[in-house]
């Protein structure tokens, strides 16, 4: 009997779980819709920036020193971690923290230091755990908040650390959203800017390379500079929120699964435990009665 | 008759991507007309501007743009700024509450200090949609 009163215990709380991660489920699908749409809606603006600082890089470079593009020895690398506050998103941190651990292993093998930015308490737990050394982790606004305002300002402190010589290389690390099911931890250079240099598919883009530049180019240059490392940054954030969210959702679903199928195998268990001890107390009776007569 | 492509592209949303007749927007230096094939170009557009539609039936719209750049190319022209709104969109109590704040903060700031660039930067924005509301709200176009 003990058996069957402990079987039951073991159904309610198994379909409890579920009724749990079922909520989680629909709340992160929720917050994957909204944060989906506002990632669509920034693609474009991302676009167009990134479209438009190709374009004037061809007209400024090598005309005069900008230090977001001066190349020094790489000593010392930074790397901006966007990772989750909240945990229960399946693999979602720990591919991107096994992704940045080998490629700090493989810095500390080359005899680098490197030096962390960021943002997500997972990440920052994480890396204090191993004994790393965080410089900054940006706690306000929290990531699901964060606007484009919290982007300038971490890029801000990133360009910060870069022109005063903190670090000499800036990289940041993400999580970039692929499709419903697929998300990929990645690695971006920051600084220096190297990748907007005017690589040989500017020409085949028809991009109108001859163009007028008012007032000049480096003064729309340097109005567009932070600019456009916000936008990176603010993308990178918005590709891993929704990622995080995808994440979550599927690792909801899959508990929410696995919690139905479980609380099944347990009811047969039950039943079938349930027919015995009855099948066993009518044998009684039935032997008892046989014994009176 | 010759129109040409007006995207308007902010971080929150793309405002417009449609052919019109004819735009002008206040850039870092003066105002810009852009008409079709307008030779490739690339400016700052003013912290607090307006932008002048002409639609291609001949009505004018005019809205608010703020701090971005623009540039044309191929008949487009690329609007890229932080935000925009069209007359009718403004809500003129907001705006005249973000006046008074910024005004108020205007009055305690040193004049040197980088807040009072923002609050500066505020008021000008403030100003600059209240008064398309307002032009727009009587009807009368320039």
């Amino acid at each position: 009997m003990a058996n069957l009163k402990e079987l039951r215990g073991r159904i309610k709380s198994v379909s409890s779980i579920a009724q749990i991660t079922g909520a989680m489920e629909m709340v992160a699908s929720m917050k994957l819709r909204k944060v989906q749409a506002k990632a669509q809606n920034f693609s474009p603006y991302t676009a167009e920036i990134r479209h438009m600082i190709q374009r004037i890089a061809t007209k400024v470079a090598g005309e005069e020193d900008v230090p977001l593009f001066t190349q020094r020895e790489v000593k010392t690398v930074g790397f901006f971690l966007i990772s989750s506050d909240r945990g229960l998103c399946g693999s979602y941190n720990s591919n991107l923290l096994q992704t940045l651990k080998r490629k700090v292993d493989e810095l500390k093998a080359g005899g680098k230091q490197a030096k962390f930015w960021v943002y997500g308490r997972k990440g920052y737990t994480w890396l204090i755990r191993r004994g790393f050394e965080v410089e900054r982790f940006f706690v306000e606004p929290a990531l699901d908040k964060a606007d484009f305002k919290s982007a300038k300002l971490v890029g801000e402190a990133l360009v910060e650390a870069f022109t005063s010589g903190v670090c000499d290389e800036l990289r940041l690390f993400s999580t970039r959203f692929l499709s419903m099911a697929k998300f990929v931890p990645t690695e971006q250079l920051f600084l220096p800017i190297r990748t907007i240099a005017v690589g040989d598919g500017a020409e085949q883009d028809n991009y109108a390379l001859d163009f007028l530049i008012e007032p000049d180019a480096s003064t729309v240059f340097n109005a567009l500079m932070p600019r456009y490392l916000e936008t990176v940054i603010f993308d990178a954030m918005l590709q891993s929120l929704t990622s995080e969210h995808a994440s979550r959702r599927m690792a909801m679903k899959g508990a929410t699964d696995a919690a139905g199928r479980m609380t099944k195998d347990l009811k047969k268990i039950y039943n079938r435990a349930r027919q015995e001890s009855i099948t066993k107390e009518l044998l009684d009776i039935i032997g008892g009665a046989s014994a009176v007569s | 008759m010759s129109e040409l492509l007006l995207r308007i592209v902010t971080p929150d949303r793309t405002i417009m991507d449609r052919m019109v007749s004819s735009v002008s927007f206040v850039g870092t230096d003066g105002r810009y007309g852009v008409l079709p094939h307008h030779a490739p170009l690339m400016t700052g557009i003013a912290q607090s501007g307006t932008a002048m539609i002409t639609e291609i039936d001949g009505k004018q719209n005019e809205m608010f743009v703020t701090d971005g750049f623009a540039q044309v190319q191929h008949n487009t022209l690329t609007l890229v700024c932080e935000a925009g709104e069209f007359a009718d969109e403004i809500d003129l109590e907001r705006v005249k509450a973000a006046e008074v704040r910024a005004r108020e903060q205007l009055a305690g700031l040193d004049k040197l200090s980088e807040d009072f660039l923002m609050a500066e930067g505020a008021l000008r924005r403030a100003l600059a949609r209240e008064m398309i509301a307002r032009r727009s709200g009587t009807g009368s176009m320039r």
